[in-house]
């Protein structure tokens, strides 16, 4: 049932007693005056049939038709007459006067008598006619008086009378009572209409109000209090509902000057809290690259050392050397990812790849390490594809298969593929036979710095920054990263990727290249250094794979050695130069002067993320430094091929 | 006022013949009245007088009703009483009833009343049983006739199973005074409007002579009004009549029953015995409608009438 509005609800109660009684009324009126109209005809029905019947005496007692006939012509003239008959007392018709369609039937009847006829809509009245009773008050007739009794009716008058007027009268009363019910009712239409707005008009505006305050617009709330009435019949209410909304709006502002104050502080905490992290990275950057500097001239230094002739004695120490210089450069570089992913400013790039020449490089990267440490490297061939970054990829196995051999002393590491091809991923597993981890650090080894078995933090076993590189780039990549392991017995490390089928040759990226390294031997070098220690390293380095090199301290130089006619195969830059000059603008220059595309790198201390940024828009690689020698010369034979 | 003064006395009358009830009958008059109605107390009260003006005191007198009368019969309480005198039909059958072993005198009856009774009793009137008849004799009224119509050649008579044996004598009495007597019988009352044109339809008077089923008080009104209407002077036994319309009636009051009655009583007290036949009334009233006589033409003075019918019956 549809509910019916408050307005309709007031309307109806005002409304509904008062149409009940002018109904009540109005019927109760109209039935009494038909009643009395009813009456009052059929009173004067009986009258005038007794008048007829008493006229008519005398002329019934003599037989005298035309006497009765007289009558009952002249009876016809009343009103609503519209059958006279005079009959004796045999049912003889004597006299009658009127349409005979209208006569009842009749019958002989010593009793007034009535009745109906509702085809013709008459009423007939029948009266008997009696020989009029005198009191003798004789001596003579007192015994005989009852024999005589029984007949005293001379006859009988019937008068037919038309019900046309009564009907229209009552006709006419109906409509004069409807009419009146009818005005009562508008009448008390408007009345609960007036009376209705009364009580409605002050509810709207409690409506309105309670709406405002819901709406939390206090202020407009506050600018009607003034406007109520002391006459309105829910003054009371709105003086309550005004005096709530004050008090909620009071306690709302200090709820939000308490909001404001505490947000203030939080946010005077957070901005701390950021200079200091700030700070932090800035120190971090800045050791970092001064750290680098000397470190990536000593690693170039001793990689040059050890390309000479020596004797075994100071080969080995060379080798120690090597070694040193290795897990510093291995330090700085855990430092260097960390603070990249820190910063957000490591770009994925997802593109399908073959693992098998991700595991080829890795074999090659670390097979060494393994055999060293007298470690069995087993990387299980694989030819599956993966959708993913393939250089993110390579770096989170580079670091969990260097933890592996880290934490192993005996036995081998695995590296091997698991296909879960119906749900289209595959997982790559690093098993190893190492110390482990305790139950109790499974879920802290993902921290930085957390190493176990490491609570002298021996530098040589890393800065505890690997399993966290792993687990921010998984997460980069989103690519779930699950760890089992038993203290003593070994770990297993997953990492689980979408699985692709073998795409075109066209899109493979990854591998491959080293089949078709260049020769370094004799290609011209033009290298932009202004870091003198650094310059020299690097020259005697690139001099010792057998290149031509030509070192300058920065742009100018290196501008006036082109413009003397030195044409270099390719160019190595740092990037910070002296004054405001960096190297892709250097090399950019010297590209133009050269008026060729010459092949070209970048190498730099800093860890500052648009750095990478903007190396990557000038389609230069970048090296940070400290720079593997390695490294440096995997990259000059694949630019040269390029 | 009167009434009321009418209504004291009969009542003390009947408080005095109740006292009187309680004791064994002692009293030499037994008076039996059929009903308390006026003309009854009326007779009564003039028949009381009348004993008393002729010396017989008020204590020798009881007046009970019909049913009192049963009862003391039925108890034997009659007592040694010496003359009883029925006033009215009632009262004269309950006499009837009872062996009074004394004269009975009914009075206040109509004449075909007091046949009646005696052919039910199986009794016949003498000097032990008479009555004093309300009737007017035939020979009164038609001197009446003549006396207030002397123009009358015929007279109209209307007759009943009651009264038409008086036609032999009415016709003999009309002769005599050269009247002729147009004659209706009327079986039933529905031939009453047929008879009744009949006998006005000529006639110069119109003689009601008493019968039941003529005369009633249902048809009276349509007779005087067609008598009225035929312009017939109607001539009736009994002052209500004249009430109603007649121009005239001659009967006899109650007082003067009871005078009469008084003094038939005190005959009897004297000599033991009653008139053997029933006696007529020896005095009477002529009562005149002024209006339906003015009406009719006519100039009557009841008075006069009866004064002159007196003289002409050498009455005092």
């Amino acid at each position: 049932m549809k509910t019916l509005d408050i307005r309709a609800r007031m309307f109806l109660a005002a409304m509904l007693p008062l149409a009940l009684i002018s109904t009540l009324l109005a019927s109760w009126a109209l039935f009494a005056r038909y009643d009395d109209v009813q009456s009052a005809y059929e009173q004067r029905n009986r009258l005038v049939s007794r008048q007829i019947a008493m006229a008519s005496e005398y002329g019934l007692f003599a037989g005298n038709r035309t006497q009765l006939q007289g009558l009952a012509a002249s009876a016809l003239h009343e009103a609503d007459v519209r059958w006279v008959g005079i009959i004796d007392r045999q049912g003889l018709v004597l006299a009658s006067a009127g349409n005979p369609l209208d006569a009842p039937a009749l019958t002989a009847s010593l009793l007034a008598a009535q009745g109906h006829m509702p085809r013709r809509r008459l009423d007939w009245v029948s009266q008997p006619v009696l020989a009029s009773d005198i009191a003798l008050d004789d001596l003579f007739d007192g015994a005989a008086e009852p024999t005589v009794r029984a007949n005293r009716q001379l006859g009988q008058v019937v008068v037919a009378f038309s019900r046309q007027t009564v009907d229209d009268q009552k006709l006419n009363l109906a409509l004069g009572g409807a009419v009146i019910g009818g005005l009562s009712l508008l009448f008390g239409m408007m009345l609960a209409l007036v009376l209705s707005r009364g009580v409605l008009l002050p509810i709207a505006r409690i409506s309105s109000l309670v709406h405002q305050i819901g709406q939390a617009d206090f202020q407009q709330v506050h600018a009607q209090r003034a406007q109520i009435s002391p006459t309105d019949p829910l003054h009371d209410l709105q003086v309550s509902i005004h005096a709530m909304s004050d008090q909620i709006w009071a306690t709302r502002d200090e709820l939000q000057a308490q909001v404001a104050l505490a947000t203030q502080e939080l946010r005077d905490k957070k901005e701390e809290a950021e200079k200091a992290n700030l700070a932090k990275s800035r120190f971090l950057a800045a050791a970092s690259h001064d750290l680098r500097q000397p470190t990536h001239a000593l690693g170039l230094f001793v990689s040059r050392l050890a390309q000479l002739e020596h004797s075994a004695q100071t080969h080995a120490l060379i080798g120690n050397v090597q070694a040193s210089v290795q897990a510093l450069q291995n330090l700085l570089d855990g430092l260097l990812d960390v603070s990249r992913l820190e910063a957000g400013a490591v770009q994925v790039n997802k593109r399908p790849f073959a693992l098998a020449a991700l595991f080829d490089q890795l074999a090659q990267d670390l097979s060494d390490a393994a055999r060293d440490k007298g470690l069995a490297l087993r990387i299980r061939p694989t030819g599956a594809w993966v959708l993913s970054d393939a250089t993110l990829v390579y770096r989170i196995l580079l670091n969990l298969v260097n933890n592996a051999i880290r934490y192993t002393e005996h036995g081998g590491v695995l590296v091997a593929v698991r296909q879960q091809r119906a749900l289209g991923l595959l997982q790559i597993q690093v098993w190893d036979t190492g110390v482990g981890i305790a139950p109790e650090h499974l879920l802290v080894v993902f921290n930085e710095f957390f190493q176990v078995a490491n609570a002298a933090r021996d530098r040589t076993k890393g800065l505890g920054l690997g399993l966290s590189i792993v687990r921010r780039t998984a997460d980069l990549l989103g690519h779930p990263v699950t760890l089992t392991s038993r203290l003593g017995a070994g770990t297993r490390v997953s990492l689980t990727l979408p699985v692709i089928d073998q795409p075109s040759a066209s899109e493979v990226v990854f591998g491959g290249e080293e089949n078709t390294l260049a020769d370094l031997q004799g290609v011209r070098a033009l290298v932009v250094e202004d870091d003198a220690l650094a310059l020299a390293a690097l020259q005697s380095v690139l001099q010792g794979w057998g290149m031509q090199v030509v070192g300058v301290n920065g742009t100018l130089a290196a501008l006036q050695q082109v413009a003397q006619g030195v044409r270099p195969d390719v160019i190595v830059s740092d990037y910070r130069l002296p004054g405001d000059a960096n190297g892709i603008d250097t090399i950019r220059q010297l590209r133009s002067a050269l008026n060729a595309d010459v092949p070209a790198c970048l190498m730099s201390g800093d860890t500052d993320t648009t750095l990478i940024g903007q190396a990557q828009a000038a389609k230069l690689s970048l090296l940070h430094k400290p720079v593997r020698p390695a490294k440096l010369r995997s990259l000059l034979r694949r630019l040269l091929v390029e | 006022m009167r009434r009321l003064l009418r209504h004291l006395i009969l009542c003390c009358l009947l408080g005095m013949a109740l006292a009187a009830s309680a004791q064994p009958l002692s009293a030499q008059v037994v008076l039996v009245s059929s009903e308390s109605a006026p003309a009854y107390a009326e007779t009564t009260r003039s028949l009381l007088d009348a004993l008393q003006r002729s010396g017989l005191s008020a204590g020798a007198v009881d007046v009970l009703s019909p049913d009192e009368l049963t009862r003391r019969a039925d108890a034997g309480r009659l007592g040694p009483a010496r003359i009883f005198v029925g006033l009215g039909v009632r009262a004269t059958q309950s006499l009837l009833a009872v062996d009074v072993n004394a004269p009975v005198l009914s009075t206040l009856i109509p004449r075909r009343s007091f046949e009646q009774l005696l052919r039910a009793s199986g009794r016949k009137a003498s000097d032990q049983l008479s009555a004093i008849y309300l009737d007017q004799s035939l020979r009164r009224q038609i001197a009446l006739v003549r006396l207030a119509l002397p123009q009358a050649q015929q007279i109209g008579v209307l007759l009943g199973p009651d009264s038409v044996a008086k036609l032999p004598e009415l016709r003999t009495q009309a002769q005599g005074a050269a009247l002729l007597v147009r004659p209706a019988e009327v079986v039933s009352d529905q031939a009453l409007f047929p008879a009744l044109r009949e006998v006005l339809d000529g006639s110069d008077v119109f003689l009601a002579l008493a019968d039941p089923v003529v005369f009633n008080s249902t048809s009276i009104q349509n007779i005087l009004l067609s008598s009225f209407r035929a312009r017939v002077p109607m001539m009736a036994f009994s002052t209500a009549y004249v009430r109603a319309g007649a121009s005239l009636a001659l009967y006899s009051s109650p007082t003067q029953v009871g005078k009469q009655a008084g003094l038939v009583v005190m005959a009897a007290l004297r000599s033991g015995h009653l008139p053997e036949q029933p006696i007529e009334p020896d005095d009477f009233l002529v009562d005149v409608n002024p209006n339906v006589t003015r009406a009719l033409g006519l100039t009557l003075d009841g008075v006069e009438l009866r004064q002159a019918l007196r003289r002409l019956e050498r009455l005092p």
